[in-house]
């Protein structure tokens, strides 16, 4: 019973890393670009949520607010938060110099604002841990001597049914279409009349949205946030997405869970020190052995999603 | 004059690819330009469309200035290109590729018109829902070309459309090509296969280096053998 505990534990972990993953995977497939920015979306969507239910609406325009309100405050920050990181990252792309530094300036930048937006908060509220309340922290669900946290079931729901969302609409409608024939061949898109500068902006607002609802889902699972809680997230959400394949979205999904299971896996049996060293130790070997990932296509910038 | 192309200038960094082309399309009529490899005739057909920004020049489309417009609104005003090397996407199906083409159109008549195209080309028919990359060069190039018709065009650009592609399918495009313009549709082609662009285009411009070295109809250019011979250094091999 408690390796089944430990399974279900490590799936809801993993639902927190499938939206940050999968947000990764988005933008590395449709833009080639690695956004560093994504962790840092993730801990505003926490960090501003638990401000507003903490002290209400900066410059005293509220009262503390509930905390649905306060984490849709949230969510919508990191997403305003990603097209400003769009407006001044992603636009260098622009200015071709057809060398390394076309790929590095949006990289670096994206680096900037991670840190950036990371010290505005250490500024704002302090480095401690902020506790996070709503009204059922403990409601837990008592089966056959499993402990089922239901707010973590609902939430790995919700993070799924967005996923499965976002992969209808690349497959099935016009946009999703347009994206993908942008990922593939930009200069062509732009002869069919797609405006490259009207459909980015769209990728950059579903990462903002994926990593709000992560870090809104990670507030309400585990009550606590952090200045630093993008850190962690971020780095097993990286792993989990080059895991399932670079530009896979259900790669991305099966990466995260698979993240989230080992880790809690290696803490059951190692200890909490050692889940790091077991999930990047599993990534390097998966690699060794299928170099483009579980799901993965061959090359990155070709036949995605 | 349905298109209007006077003093056209383009210069990436220190390369002056397009050095001040002028040249018109007729309504109903099949232009074509010609000059070997590097002679500046995909800058050309890019610039027209929008997908390069001119550093010099103007163009007028169906009687409206649009230098100054996007590619996306050339492609609504019926200004369409099939580019070089037919750049299908390969990760689309052959479907989601023709409907691409329509882009900037909405409603049924989008999927009407993709039938059209399907019954035009049966063999894109049956492999509708096949990844593009399945289809042969000839097939692509047919696909390139229904894509672009989706976006319903007045006028249609081809660069270089015969590229690597056998002998009977070249026959099979030029058919096609004469085709769509008896239905109405004027044509700027730009080739290298210059016998072939010559029977089938009205009149016709020479490009070197960048910059028209002649002009005239097709008869007085296919007649002319030192031109071929000066411009169109590896005309025979193409044809």
């Amino acid at each position: 019973m408690l390796i089944v505990q430990q399974v279900l534990n490590g799936l809801m972990l993993g639902g927190i890393y499938v939206a940050v993953a999968v947000a990764f995977t988005l933008t590395i497939g449709i833009l080639n670009f690695l956004n560093f920015t994504i962790p840092t979306l993730f801990m505003l969507a926490g960090m501003i949520g638990w401000s507003v239910s903490f002290y209400g609406l900066p410059f005293g325009m509220s009262e503390p607010l509930g905390w649905i309100p306060s984490l849709a405050i949230g969510i919508l920050c990191a997403i305003v938060a990603s097209l400003i990181v769009e407006r001044f990252t992603y636009r260098y792309f622009k200015a071709k110099h057809g060398d390394a530094t076309e790929h590095a300036i949006p990289l670096v930048s994206s680096l900037g604002f991670l840190l950036i937006f990371e010290y505005m908060i250490l500024i704002a509220h302090g480095s401690d841990p902020r506790g996070f309340h709503t009204p059922f922290g403990d409601l837990n669900w008592r089966v056959a001597g499993l402990v089922i946290s239901i707010p973590q079931v609902v939430g790995l729901i919700v993070s799924l049914a967005i996923v499965a969302g976002l992969s209808v609409l690349l497959a099935r409608s016009k946009l999703g279409r347009a994206l993908r024939a942008t990922a593939e061949k930009p200069d062509t898109a732009v002869l069919m009349g797609v405006e490259v500068n009207r459909i980015v902006p769209i990728v950059f607002i579903m990462t903002g949205l994926l990593c709000g609802l992560a870090g809104a889902l990670f507030a309400v699972n585990y009550g606590e946030v952090s200045p630093f809680m993008g850190e962690q997230v971020g780095t097993k959400a990286i792993a989990g997405m080059v895991l399932g394949g670079l530009g896979s979205v259900w790669g991305a999904v099966a990466g995260g869970l698979i993240v989230g299971l080992t880790e809690t896996f290696s803490i059951y049996f190692f200890g909490a020190t050692s889940a790091q060293v077991t999930i990047w130790g599993l990534l390097l070997v998966i690699l060794l052995i299928r170099p483009k990932g579980l799901f993965g296509h061959n090359a990155i910038g070709k036949g995605k999603f | 004059m349905l298109l209007e192309v006077a003093g056209l200038d383009l210069r990436y960094g220190a390369t002056h690819a397009v050095k001040g082309v002028s040249l018109t399309v007729g309504e109903g009529e099949i232009v074509t330009v010609l000059g070997a490899n590097g002679a500046g005739k995909s800058s050309l057909l890019k610039a027209i469309a929008g997908a390069e920004k001119p550093t010099g020049g103007t163009i007028q489309f169906n009687g409206r200035d649009i230098t100054g417009r996007g590619a996306s609104q050339r492609v609504r005003d019926g200004l369409v290109l099939v580019p070089e090397g037919r750049q299908i996407f390969v990760s689309l199906s052959v479907e989601e590729n023709l409907l691409m083409g329509a882009y900037t159109r909405s409603g049924a008549e989008v999927a009407r018109d993709a039938e059209e195209i399907f019954d035009r080309f049966p063999n894109l028919e049956a492999r509708r829902h096949a990844p593009a990359s399945v289809l042969s060069g000839g097939e692509q190039q047919m696909l390139a070309v229904g894509r672009a018709l989706l976006a319903r065009p007045k006028l249609m650009m081809l660069d270089e459309p015969s590229l690597g592609l056998s002998p009977i399918v070249v026959d099979q495009l030029f058919d096609l090509i004469a085709e769509l313009n008896a239905q109405g549709l004027s044509i700027l082609l730009v080739e290298q296969n210059t016998q072939m662009a010559l029977e089938v285009a009205s009149r016709g411009y020479v490009l070197e280096l960048g910059a028209l070295r002649a002009e005239g109809t097709a008869e007085e250019l296919a007649a002319d053998a030192s031109l071929v011979e000066a411009y169109l250094g590896n005309a025979e091999d193409a044809a």
